[in-house]
């Protein structure tokens, strides 16, 4: 099924390269003749059919050519693993975030079903499905930056990111690398505001789960005879119903990070992290279709890619589900 | 499923009486729907706010020629809230904010109402030919749904979008792409479900046609998670597509709530912090009002999944 849904959306991706405009048209320029235009058209394969088109065009992609990026001024694949580095980072930073504020606040909140921290948590979730990212970002950064001034803005201080080397690319690995806790504490730092809230809305699904069927687990009869036998209502929850309770959520895990990745880019813009969603955004705005491709692809196999870690998960903790049926 | 009894194969008379049962099970559904409390702040919020775009002509004075632009107050740049004709002050550029609000509201409804309208219709359509029919149709068109739900959303939005060239009707057009897959997913499934019943079998051996049979009593009873998704997406889609002009896809200067938080956002850092704050407070409490009243309509349809 993945290598299927790989190349249709390969395919959805290719078709949008040919929509509206030639795709050589960047290095087309007025004074051409028509005859050195057909030559460029003939060079890029552009009189051949289209499905001979898609596969000299896939071809290209599988050999490691995803075009050059205008925004970039350089070819995609030598920008790419930096700005991915910098999304990797905000994106893995925010997950965890996400799952264990959500994994928390949902076990918090089933656990004192109808009481006041129930209804609580139950504003957090319902708000995070509705919050628009774009404002939320930037309220938090006018609270938190312009009045309080509690967090920076950007992804480090300039002076200390340049005082160590960057072989991973990832900033708070290259600071612990470099054993420069000054460095380490400046990549923290910038991290949190970004982190917590791209985080928000992934936090909303997962503690939302984690509360229904939380609440479920907690009618079973199982965690009436754990009860029963006199095992303190602490342990009831932490050893037998919130293990079970974490199955469905492991399942909207994957769905959040699907969130988390669209929200890289909103999130990248307003609090200048130069990552691949900002490059995106940039991209966009400029017309540079190379690096839009290519974001899309990527984003979409990473996307897959997490939908199917998360079905093996799930087949793992649920030993009733066999995998391949 | 709601209304099986409502679609019974009627003939002549008997039709009226359907009619009343269906009107009857509508108003009951409404009662229940209300009776919960954030359900119902969620529809005086829409109220409110549909209002506010239907009436905004009345409420401030339309821009001329071109009602859903910004007008600019070159007399007064940046005027915090509070000013003398301008109560939510204004931009970095002159734009009257409570303008953008308003005629915000309206360019919302439209997107939205649009949208859900082609994606209803393109997603039912599409789920009703694979879950009637089956097999190969079934088959390919499931694949192409899968593949289309590969693609984040809004990433795949923000594409197309890109590649149309920016402007409010290319956002409309990629958020009608985007979005009608799921409706397609929902009512195949429906369809398939509703089909095995014994009263879709009765038409048959009465001698219905397949088109009649659908039209009486499958779409019927397979349409309540689509009512569901859709007030659902009424919400979503202003989301989304706020988002898209927020990142520069529609035409500046539009009066709608992303543009207009946008404009502010270089202003922040001055401490001008209204013309970002009020538009992006619209989109939420928007998207807040239509996911209040799409969940407590599921919840009264269907009782199982408290999901809350």
């Amino acid at each position: 099924m993945l290598p299927f849904l790989i190349i249709g959306v390969s395919i959805i991706v290719f078709g949008l390269t040919r929509i509206g405009g030639s795709p050589v048209a960047i290095y087309l320029s007025h004074e051409m003749s028509s005859e050195e235009v057909a030559e460029i058209e003939a060079r890029y394969h552009l009189d051949e059919p289209v499905p001979v088109q898609y596969a000299y065009w896939a071809r290209g992609l599988l050999q490691g050519d995803l075009g050059w990026s205008g925004v970039a001024a350089a070819p995609v694949t030598e920008v790419f693993p930096d700005k991915l580095a910098a999304t990797m980072e905000l994106a893995v930073a925010s997950a965890i975030v996400a799952v264990s504020l959500g994994i928390g606040l949902g076990t918090y909140a089933g656990a004192r079903r109808n009481k006041l921290p129930d209804h609580l948590t139950r504003i957090v979730s319902i708000s995070g499905a509705a919050m628009p990212l774009f404002w939320f970002a930037i309220v938090m950064l006018i609270v938190f930056w312009v009045y309080l001034g509690w967090f920076p803005i950007g992804r480090s201080t300039p002076e200390v990111f340049a005082s160590i080397s960057h072989p991973t690319g990832l900033y708070t690995v290259d600071a612990l690398v470099s054993g420069s806790f000054t460095a380490f504490r400046d990549a923290i730092w910038h991290l949190v505001l970004p982190a917590l809230t791209l985080g928000y809305g992934a936090t909303a699904i997962i503690a939302r789960m984690m509360r229904s069927s939380l609440v479920e687990e907690l009618q079973e009869e199982y965690v009436d005879a754990a009860r029963a036998k006199g095992l303190a209502e602490r342990l009831v929850l932490r050893r037998h119903a919130r293990r079970n309770a974490l199955m469905p959520t492991v399942t909207v895990i994957g769905l959040s990070f699907g969130f988390l990745l669209q929200g890289t880019i909103v999130a990248e813009i307003i609090f200048r992290w130069p990552g691949l969603g900002r490059w995106m955004a940039d991209s966009v705005l400029r017309g540079d279709r190379a690096t839009i491709m290519a974001y899309v692809l990527f984003t979409s196999v990473l996307f897959l890619i997490v939908n199917l870690v998360v079905d093996v998960v799930y087949a793992y903790l649920d030993r009733r589900v066999v995998l391949g049926s | 499923m709601s209304a099986t009894s409502a679609s019974q194969p009627a003939v002549g008379a008997a039709n009226e009486s359907a009619l009343r049962v269906r009107i009857r099970r509508m108003r009951e559904l409404a009662a229940n729907v209300l009776a919960n409390p954030t359900t119902l702040a969620g529809l005086v919020v829409i109220v409110g706010m549909v209002g506010m775009a239907l009436l905004a002509p009345w409420i401030v004075e339309p821009n001329s020629p071109n009602a859903s632009q910004m007008p600019r107050d070159w007399g007064a740049i940046a005027v915090p809230p509070g000013s003398p004709g301008h109560l939510l002050g204004t931009t970095n550029t002159g734009g009257d904010v409570l303008y953008g609000v308003i005629w915000g509201a309206r360019t919302s409804l439209r997107l939205s109402l649009i949208v859900v309208t082609i994606t209803v219709a393109v997603g039912v359509a599409v789920g009703s030919l694979a879950g009637f029919r089956g097999g190969r149709v079934d088959e390919v068109l499931m694949r192409i749904v899968d593949v289309f739900l590969s693609i984040p959303e809004l990433i795949f939005a923000l594409a197309i979008a890109a590649v149309l060239g920016p402007s409010f009707r290319n956002i409309i057009l990629a958020l009608a792409i985007v979005f009608w897959v799921k409706y397609a997913r929902i009512m195949r499934a429906q369809v398939m479900h509703v089909k095995q019943n014994e009263y879709v079998d009765a038409a048959r051996v009465i001698g219905d046609s397949n088109w009649n049979i659908y039209r009486r009593d499958v779409l019927p009873n397979s349409i309540t998670p689509v009512v569901v998704q859709a007030t659902l997406d009424m919400g979503n889609i202003v989301l989304v597509g706020a988002t898209l002009s927020f990142i520069g896809l529609a035409e500046a200067g539009l009066a709608e709530w992303g543009v207009l938080v946008s404009e502010g956002q270089s202003g922040i850092s001055g401490g001008r912090w209204w013309a970002s704050t009020f538009p992006g407070l619209m989109v939420f409490l928007w998207a807040l009002a239509f996911n209040l009243l799409g969940d407590g309509i599921r919840d009264v349809l269907d009782p199982k999944t408290e999901t809350r």
